[in-house]
């Protein structure tokens, strides 16, 4: 869209520049720290969201699946957190922001007890907008794809 | 959007087939089930990604989720589809696998 300000835009190098202000990388930091804090403490509201069925007709999934999975997220929110603070990121790193700002998103919204679109609307206003915020990010990341 | 949600059951059924030396083995189903915040095209993206689908081909699968409430995105073998399931759901998406 014309003059809209973006938040992320890819450079002529195939960089993608960062425009996030200081409350923008605040609330990505704030996401990514809680993926990452989830993975390592079952306690954690979003512990449940990150380890769901994989094969429901089972009692337990696979071990090893479930291994790869929980390292995989918190493999990419580490990554997402150490990339918070810097001006451009690769390719890999945009993708490893992206699924991660969608992993804390879900996890927000299950959190949340936000399950369907009419729990969505009678949302707190607080839990609206973090949703807002996070589909705005993912909404321009997913653009640059 | 539809709050249509897999369970988790406990599977006593066993399938037996004495009379026949031919077995059709059932595949496994990959499914993409639909969430309220998920922005649409962060499915699609994702789609492509992970399997190298066309836009046409992610945005119809896309569709399919938001309109049914779930999406068989791949089928086959029981180890691809878990591995597939957990790239998705590493990547923040509602999926599931089941047998057909």
């Amino acid at each position: 869209m014309a003059g809209r300000n973006r938040l992320f835009v890819r450079r002529r190098d195939g960089r993608i520049e960062i425009r996030l202000n200081d409350a923008g990388r605040s609330v990505a930091r704030d996401a990514f720290g809680h993926v990452v804090a989830a993975e390592r403490e079952v306690e954690h509201d979003w512990h449940t969201s990150l380890s769901a069925p994989i094969d429901p007709s089972t009692d337990h999934d696979d071990p090893t699946a479930m291994l790869t999975r929980q390292l995989e997220i918190a493999t990419n929110a580490e990554l997402a957190l150490m990339t918070v603070d810097e001006a451009y990121l690769t390719d890999a790193e945009a993708w490893v922001w992206l699924t991660t700002l969608q992993v804390a998103l879900r996890a927000t919204a299950l959190s949340t007890g936000v399950l369907d679109e009419e729990r969505l609307e009678t949302a707190s206003d607080e839990i609206t907008d973090r949703i807002r915020i996070l589909q705005q990010f993912l909404f321009e990341l997913a653009e640059l794809f | 959007m539809p709050s249509v949600k897999p369970l988790r059951t406990t599977s006593t059924e066993t399938v037996s087939d004495t009379q026949s030396s031919t077995v059709t083995k059932r595949r496994w189903l990959v499914v993409v089930w639909n969430d309220p915040v998920t922005p649409m095209s962060v499915v699609v993206v994702i789609f492509k990604k992970i399997f190298g689908y066309s836009n046409n081909k992610a945005t119809q699968l896309m569709m399919t989720v938001h309109h049914e409430g779930r999406a068989v995105v791949w089928s086959g073998a029981r180890d691809r589809a878990e591995s597939y399931c957990v790239k998705l759901q590493v990547a923040g998406l509602h999926c599931t696998m089941e047998q057909e």
